[in-house]
Formats: C-alpha cells, structure tokens, sequence
C-alpha cells in the first residue's frame, strides 16, 4: 500500500547540501507493523515526514494506495492525510486550549463528519485509550503517558489505514512506554499499518519488520517473527 | 456553524489577549464613530455656500488721521478711484465685511419701540447703492438701491428708510407671508424691505445669524472705513497689489490695514474649525493603523506561538484554508464582540460630548459604517499573519524542540 | 542589578525586533498625539500670572434692567461695564488698586515722512495697570497721577514701538504721533509676552497685548472710541460719543486687586451699596442687584478660554493613548508568555519572584522611554501642524519644558501599568511546568 522508489530528500543551505534521504526504497504492505530504526541524524524523520505527506521530495516516486502522492496539491495532500494517515508525535502535540474531547475531534472536523457521528467516535475512540471519563480535561492536566494515549485517540478516530508514530515512546517512561506500545500493537491486530520511528531496539525488536536507515539509506530489514505468528501470515487473514 | 465552539473555548482560555483586543477594537470604534460624525459636521460646515463669489472679492479697512476732514466725500472720491482700476468690477463702502469675523448686529422689530412685537436679529452692514453689485449676491425679488435711496449722514443724523435683506431674515421676520415691502423697524425707526437675496452670510459665518443679513443705504462716514472691492478672479491678486499705494497717494493721512481676500478671511475665520478637522482626521487614520498593527502584531505572535499546533493541525489533514479560516473566525469573534461594546461606548460617548459641548446628536449610521469598516480593517489585519501561519510546514509536528 | 535588567531589557528588544519597535511605535504614536493635544491645552490653560492670579480680579455688574440678561454669558451677567460706572468705581475710595481699561487704536507716525504711518493697538487705563499687572519699564516709568488727572496726552510705549520708532535708544521725553495729536513719551515698557490676553478676552483670548499704553482719562477729551466690542441692550439715543459715554453701553474692562477675603467682601459690600445708590437715579432697575469678583483663573474658565474643540481633543486623545496601552498590553502579555520557558529555567537558578517581576517592568519602562522620546518628536510635528493651520496657534502650540518632561514621564508610567498584568502573569509561574514539558 506504500511504495516508495529511489526517493531523495535533498536541504540546500548557502554553503552545502545534504542529502537526508538518498535513493531510498521501501515497499509496505497492508496489515504491517514496521519499526524504523538508526542513528541521529540518519533520515528517520526525513523520512516519516515524506511517507505522510508532511514535506515534499526532492526525487523519486512515492504511491500511497496506489496515488502518485508526488503528483498531488497541497490541498489533496491534506486530505489524503486527514483520510488515511494517523499521527502520533513524541512531543504528543495536543493543542493545550481545546480539551481531550476537542482535540480528538480536530481531524474529524477536518474530514467534514457530522456532529453526532463524530461524538460517537470520538467516545469510541477515547473509551478504547482508556480515558474517557476525561474527556472535559485539558491536556496539561494529565500526565505525558495519558496525553500520548489522547494523540493516539486522536489518531484513530479518523478510522486512518496507516498510523505514523514518531518516537512515540520517547517522552514517556518505561511503563507507560509499554502501556503505549500495547496499545499500538492492538490497533495493528485490528487492521492498520504502523510505521513506528524508534531509537529504542528493545521497541524496535517488538515489530516485525524493522528498517535501519544509515546515512539516508536503507540499510538492512530484519523480519521477525514474534509469538508464532508470521507477518505474511498477518496480511493474508486481513 | 459548529467550528465556532471550540475556537470559542481556546479564547476563553487565554482570554487577556483576547480581552485586550476586544478593549482596543471597542474604543477605537468609540472614537472612530464619534470623531467622523464631527468631522462630516464641519466639513458641513466649511463647505457650505456663503452666497459670495468669494475669490473675486477682497477687502480693506482704511484708518484716517486727517483733522477736519469729510469722510463721507472722502468715500465717494474712494470709491471712484477703485471702481476705475481696469479689472474691478465694482467696489462699496461698508461698516462691516462678511466673513471676517469683525461687524454688528441687532434686533429688528416689526413694530415700532416702544411696543413689543416679533422681532429677528441681524447682522447689518451699511453701504451704498453699489453694494449688491459689489458683495455678487443674488437678488430674488425687489429692486436693487438706487442712488436716490442712499442717504448721507453725520453721527446718524439721518436714517434709511429701506434695506435689502437676505431670505433667511426675511423669513424669519415675516413667516408665512411675502416680505417683500414689509417694514420693520430698526428702533422707531421704519425701514421698508425693497429686495431679498437668496443668499447673504454674516461677518460670524458660524454663529446664529450666520444668514440673516440687512443692508442698509447709509454713508456715515468716520475715521475708520472698510472698502470691499469685486474684480475679475484672475486680476484680482494684481490689484490688491496696487491698493495700498493708490490709496495713500489719493491721500496720504491714513493706513491701510487687513488687505485680504474674502476665501482668505472665511479661511482666517474658520482656522480653528479646519485644524479641529485635521486633528481629527489624523487621529482616525493613526488610531485606526495602530489597532490594525496591534492586531497584525498579536495574531503575529499568537502564531508563533502555535507554530506546532498549527503544524499539528497541518499534519492531521487541515488544509491551508483551514488554517487561514481558523484565525479570521478566531479575530471575527473577538472583534464581533469588541464592536458591540464599542458600539454602545460610541453612543455613550456621543451623549457626554452633548451633554457638555454643542455638538449635534450622533447620526447611528456612523457607528454601524464605523464597525463596518473596523471589522474590515482587522480581517485584513489578520490575513497576511494567516496566510504566514498556513505556510507553517506540518513537518513541524514531528521536529522535537 | 538595574544595569543588568537594561541589559536584559535591550536584548529582549533585540529578539524580537518587529515586535518591540510596534509596541515602541504604539506608544510613540499615543504619546505623540496626546501631547499635541495637551500642550495646546496647557498653553491654553496656564496661569498667566502665577505670582497674584489669586488677587486679580475682574468685576461685572448687572446693570441691565428688569429681567434682561446678557445672552451667551453663563451668569446672564454683561461681561464689559458702562463708561460712568468704570469711572465711578476707579474713582471709589477702595480698593487701593483698581483700573478701568479700554481697547483702542491709533495711526502712529512721527508726523515726517520718513516714517510711514501704521496702525498699532492701544490700550486706555491708568497709571496703577502697570504695577497690578507686574509690568517692568525699560526706560521711564508710568505717568504720574498728575499727568492722568489732569488728561495729559502721554503714552507708554513698548520695548517693539521703541525699536521701531527710536532704534531701541531711550525714547522717554520725546514725542510721538497718534492719529492727529502728539504725545510725550514717559516710559518704554519691556516687551510684554503673554499667551492668553487674559485681562480682555473679548476680542479673542489669544492676541497679543496691546503696544501702547494711555492715560483713560484722555477718553473724554478726545473721544477715543473703543477698538473692541460694544454691546447695548438699552434703546437710547448713542450717536454722538458724548452720548455713548453718559449711556448704558458696555465696553470698559474693570479689574481691582483685592488682597485677602475680607477686602473681597468689603468690596462686595461697597459695590453692593454703589449699585443701591445708583437705584435711586434710576439706574440698575431691578429687584435683584447682582455683581461678580472673578480672579484670572476663574475668569478664563468662565469666558471659556479653553476651546470647546481643545477639550474635545484632549479627551479623545487622552482614550486613543488608552488603544495604545491595551494594543501593548497584548503584545506584552503575548511576548512575556511566549518567555516563560526561560523565565522558568531563571526561577530554578534561584531568581525571586520579585526579581523577575522587577527585571519586566525595567524592560515595559525601556519601552515606554523610547516611545516617550519618539513621542516627543511626533508631537513636534504635530504642533507644527497646528502651527500651521493659524497664526496665533505660533506662541500656543508649543511644548514647554513642563510638557517636556511629562511626555516620557506619562509614558513610562503608562507603559508600567499596562505592563504589571503581563509582568505579574510571568513571575507567577511555577518553574517546574515549564522545565518539564516543552
């Protein structure tokens, strides 16, 4: 459902230019979890930037559901995000005026859902992050593991195909960290594909699939196999 | 609209900002409002007709130190002498010039002292059969003086006993009925009304006489003398230029003093009306750019400081009209609200300048034109920071601080 | 620590420069048009004679008859007095010092041709004028009584006319013409620079005073008729001058020194029994006798010497400098917020609440400074402007150095109190929210 070719991500300053991305191919399936994984610096939010949309390409192809996404407009760009992509940021990125409730419907409104449509998934989507009864709370009021699992209501309730989760873990304690990663690995029993970017090879191991990204290459998959079940295997029952 | 709510609720929880926006959008409408109610009513005012072709009249006032002399024959040798110079047009002595500030006025009755009847004030002026011609005023009905009307006196040992007038008096005086003919009196002295101007304006074009003129056919000569002279627009400046030193050579026991046009005295006059306008003007555009770029600024920073969120939203599907429509609806309410109070303050503000000043009472379409266009000047305001912040890359969202 | 707090201050500036010059602006621009606006007012408002505005007084008498009153005065009293009264009373045994005073003018000429004839203003009074008004002499000194009593024609002249006339030597002794006659010279007076002609606003409140000074007595003899307004309300016969001055007519000034209240209610007490004397020929028929003591800052708000429009202004501008402060007060309050990351990392160093408080208002005071001084040259423009606009706006529309300083003073002081709220805001938040999250 992902496939990218040859792409290059190139940051031109007055003095040098660096190549962030570099020839880089990916094919991903329907139903896949992927961990990216590498070094600082190496291209890993160069990348989750170009595979949802949030920054143009300098070169290659890239196709998300079969759409020429380097052919789009900015317009359809955003739309095709708001429709299929879900995000999770480390920084949790919720909006600190709305509250929990506001901030998961912000991607609804977005989407154009109307408004008793939206409180149901919106209700769905906080009941399944556990938080609920919260719904009234501005997100300074809870702690970084609740808010995280705020942004990932607010990521599932525009019902995406694909989530992107950056770090998602990073600012969170270990805990709450596997909390978190539970949490990612049932929405992907459920049906969506995860892309993750990680640092952290103990998170990284629990995908199936992990990508090493090395100086804005692909540098290596390892596909693992985790509680007997066999990722293909994973794709064909979906 | 739905989208309402929660841009409402994210104002209400940083409401100073928002509060202080609201302030400034208030009292600038307040002031705004009120302060282009004033300026209309002067210009009003300053551009009204005088009834004279002003800028083919000028003016002088002639001060005499000659012992023994007879002023009245000094005015009529005066009066040739200007009525010569090529380009006048004509020329007449008068007690006091329009639109200078300087002259008198009384009461006008229409039955004799000491019975009390209806009476209208005036300002009056006295000249000779010369000075309809001279003041290019309009006559509407009558006859012009005649030489036979002009009487000739010594400390008013003698009287008029007919005057033109203008229509305003007239029909003040005599409502309701033609007062062409009518007498009135100056005292117990009758005075019948030979001819109606259309429009004459006193020496105190903002006072309550402003357009209840009499003229009277009276020489009356004394030391200090006033001369109003008509020529043809373009001849005029060269020959006020000659004036002075025609005069003095006519005879030398005298001085010249306040030669100047009529546009230039009805200028003169209104100076402080005129700078009151500019005051005013200045104040609107100052006050009106100083809320735009207050706007400008805290939109400015309210962006900068939701870079991320901006870029959030960005990432989780808003377009960029989205972004743009966000801060439009967000400034729209708190400016909404900031006109309605502003709106109320503007009438409160209006009633105190009222109740203390003689200012006219505040015409509402003001205040609505006023928050129109304070509305319009804050979204333009706010879109070209808008259209900064839908420019904000949504890769934001994922760049750690 | 101050210095330290400038430099903070200025760096602060530096960070956010478009910002910071739109607030300096903002302040700038409100200061700017509310000083124009008050200093015209402040020149229109000012003792003219601190040192015995208290003691001055100017006197009206109702002498109109039955129910008349004076249309326009707010009292309904005549704002000038008869001839016969003003001589009567400056005749009266108190108060010591009192002066009737007249606007004239004459044709002054050396009665040769070198010098071409022009017209000066003058004013007819007597010899007390000089000392009741703290009028100094350059040469001579004013006439003698004798001279006054005896209506002999000498003048005073000004330090102007002196120049003008003598090329500035010590003209007292000789001769001058005006109009028709010759009058001996016995004082130069020093140049008499005055803002408001506050001891004869009839004529417009902003004129200069008047060149030349004469003895009042000479009135009579020469019938010299006044220059400035003349306002009858009774109908008889004022054609010829001797007429005019056995009339009602109104057209002298009376002014009277009085010292402490009780020599105002002697006064009052005498004119009260000057009027009841008068009753009995006739005059002042009506039941209520009525006069009013006003000193110079009472009469100057009672003629409205301050112009309906200036007040306007000052109000106004006074609200518009109100947009300014509320448009800084959010640009404040959004840049101090956007700070309080860094305000939490100073409070975790160990910096008090007081101190970060401190440190803003050095820096709103740094605002309101620039913007005071910027202030200062806008509202030069502005007067300039008004300078402009009329000529006798030149000596009014000015700043004095009362105005000088009030312009970064209210400025400062603005600044301060719109920027307390933002400065409060910052220095009240918890250091650890900030150093925790971003």
């Amino acid at each position: 459902m992902l496939s990218m070719q040859n792409i290059s991500k190139m940051y031109q300053t007055e003095m040098v230019q660096t190549h962030a991305l570099k020839d880089f191919n990916l094919e991903v399936d329907e139903g896949e979890f992927i961990a990216v994984t590498g070094p600082s610096g190496s291209g890993k939010t160069t990348f989750l930037n170009i595979a949802g949309m949030l920054e143009p390409f300098t070169g290659g192809t890239y196709s998300l559901d079969g759409v020429d996404v380097g052919s789009l407009s900015d317009n359809a760009r955003a739309d095709l995000r708001n429709q299929k992509i879900g995000f999770i940021f480390q920084g949790f990125n919720l909006i600190p005026d709305l509250n929990l409730y506001e901030n998961v419907e912000v991607p609804l409104r977005y989407r154009g859902i109307k408004s008793a449509e939206r409180k149901r998934r919106i209700e769905s989507c906080l009941e399944q992050v556990g938080l609920a009864s919260r719904a009234k709370h501005l997100p300074q009021q809870l702690s970084g593991g609740q808010q995280q699992r705020v942004a990932i209501a607010r990521a599932l309730a525009g019902e995406p195909r694909f989530l992107l989760a950056d770090e998602p873990t990073g600012n969170l304690d270990s805990l709450m960290a596997r909390q978190v990663m539970e949490l990612l690995e049932q929405i992907n029993r459920d049906g969506a594909t995860i892309i993750m970017v990680t640092h952290d090879p103990e998170l990284a191991r629990r995908a199936p699939r992990n990508v090493q990204i090395v100086d804005g290459q692909m540098a290596d998959i390892t596909l693992y196999q985790r509680n007997g079940v066999e990722p293909m295997q994973k794709i064909a029952g979906a | 609209m739905s989208e309402l709510k929660p841009i409402f609720n994210a104002l209400l929880r940083s409401k100073a900002g928002a509060l202080m926006l609201l302030f400034q959008i208030a009292i600038t409408t307040a002031i705004v409002s009120n302060a282009a109610f004033i300026i209309y009513d002067r210009m009003t005012y300053l551009n009204k007709e005088t009834g004279y072709p002003e800028e083919e009249l000028f003016y002088f006032r002639v001060t005499s130190f000659e012992e023994n002399a007879d002023y009245n024959q000094q005015i009529e040798l005066d009066e040739a002498l200007l009525r010569n110079i090529p380009g006048v047009i004509n020329a007449a002595n008068f007690t006091a010039v329009p639109l200078t500030g300087s002259g008198s006025s009384s009461s006008f009755s229409v039955v004799p002292e000491p019975e009390e009847g209806r009476s209208a004030n005036a300002a009056y002026s006295m000249s000779d059969h010369n000075a309809i011609e001279t003041l290019g005023v309009k006559l509407i009905a009558g006859r012009d003086f005649t030489e036979e009307d002009v009487v000739f006196a010594q400390n008013y040992d003698k009287l008029p006993t007919v005057a033109i007038v203008s229509k305003a008096w007239a029909e003040e005086l005599f409502p309701d009925e033609d007062a062409l003919g009518k007498v009135f009196y100056v005292r117990n002295a009758p005075a019948k009304i030979i001819g109606i101007v259309e429009q004459m304006t006193a020496p105190w074009p903002s006072s309550n006489v402003a357009e209840k003129v009499v003229i009277f056919p009276l020489i009356n000569g004394t030391a200090r003398q006033k001369f109003i002279v008509r020529a043809h627009a373009g001849e005029r400046a060269a020959i006020m230029r000659q004036i002075e030193d025609l005069m003095l050579q006519e005879n030398n026991q005298r001085v010249i003093t306040s030669l100047q046009g009529l546009d230039e005295a009805k200028a003169e006059y209104n100076a402080s009306d005129t700078l009151m306008l500019r005051m005013l003007v200045v104040l609107i555009v100052v006050l009106v750019s100083v809320t735009a770029l207050g706007i400008f600024g805290l939109t400015l920073f309210n962006i900068s400081k939701r870079t991320k969120q901006i870029g959030t939203r960005r990432a989780i599907g808003a377009r960029k009209s989205d972004i743009i429509r966000y801060f439009l609806l967000e400034n729209t309410m708190v400016c909404l609200a900031g006109l309605v109070l502003g709106c109320i303050g503007a009438i409160l503000v209006a009633h105190q300048l009222m109740a203390h000043y003689s200012l006219p009472a505040l015409d509402y379409a003001y205040v609505v034109g006023t928050a129109l266009f304070v509305l319009l000047i804050s979204l333009l305001a706010v879109i070209v920071p808008a259209r900064r912040a839908a420019n904000i890359s949504p890769s934001i969202a994922t760049r750690s601080i | 620590m101050f210095l330290h707090y400038l430099d903070l201050s200025w760096r602060s500036f530096k960070r956010t420069p478009v910002v910071s010059v739109l607030m300096v602006f903002a302040v700038a621009v409100g200061i700017g048009i509310t000083m124009t606006s008050l200093s015209v007012y402040h020149m229109m408002s000012m003792d003219p004679i601190p040192e015995k505005s208290d003691k001055l007084f100017h006197l009206q008498l109702q002498t109109m008859e039955g129910e008349q009153t004076r249309r326009g005065s707010p009292d309904g009293l005549p704002y000038q007095m008869t001839y016969q009264d003003a001589v009567a009373l400056s005749n009266a045994p108190i108060p010591a010092r009192k002066v009737p005073s007249m606007k004239a003018g004459f044709s002054v000429h050396m009665n040769t041709p070198e010098v071409k004839p022009f017209i000066e203003t003058a004013r007819m009074t007597n010899r007390d004028f000089f000392d009741m008004f703290n009028l100094s002499f350059v040469h001579g000194g004013p006439w003698t009584l004798e001279q006054q009593d005896n209506a002999t024609p000498v003048v005073v002249i000004n330090e102007e006319i002196n120049n003008r006339l003598f090329g500035g030597a010590n003209s007292v002794g000789n001769m001058i013409y005006l109009d028709n006659r010759s009058y001996l010279v016995v004082g130069v007076m020093k140049q008499w620079k005055l803002n408001i002609k506050f001891y004869d606003v009839n004529n417009g409140a902003f004129h200069d005073a008047e060149q030349l000074f004469l003895p009042f007595s000479l009135i009579a003899p020469f019938e010299i008729d006044t220059w400035g307004n003349t306002n009858g309300w009774k109908s008889e016969e004022t054609n010829t001058f001797q007429q005019k001055m056995r009339s009602e007519d109104l057209w002298i000034q009376f002014w009277a020194e009085l010292n402490n209240e009780q020599e105002e209610r002697e006064y009052g007490e005498f004119l009260m029994s000057y009027m009841q004397e008068q009753q009995k020929s006739g005059r002042f028929d009506r039941d209520q006798l009525e006069y009013a003591l006003r000193d110079v800052l009472e009469t100057m708000d009672y003629r409205g010497v301050v112009s309906e429009d200036n007040r306007i202004l000052v109000g106004l501008s006074f609200m518009f400098l109100a947009v300014c402060l509320a448009n800084i007060l959010g640009l404040l309050l959004a840049k101090f917020l956007r700070r309080a990351p860094e305000v939490g990392v100073r409070r975790a160093l160990g910096a008090s609440k007081t101190q970060v408080f401190y440190q803003h208002l050095v820096e709103v005071s740094l605002l309101g400074l620039m913007g005071g001084i910027v202030g200062i040259g806008i509202s030069q423009l502005g007067l300039w402007g008004v300078r402009l606009t009329q000529d006798y706006y030149t000596e009014l529309a000015t700043m004095d150095i009362t105005m000088l300083i009030a312009a970064p003073a209210i400025a400062i002081t603005s600044c301060v109190i719109a920027g307390l709220y933002p400065a409060w805001l910052v220095c009240g938040t918890t250091p650890a929210t900030y150093l925790k999250t971003q």
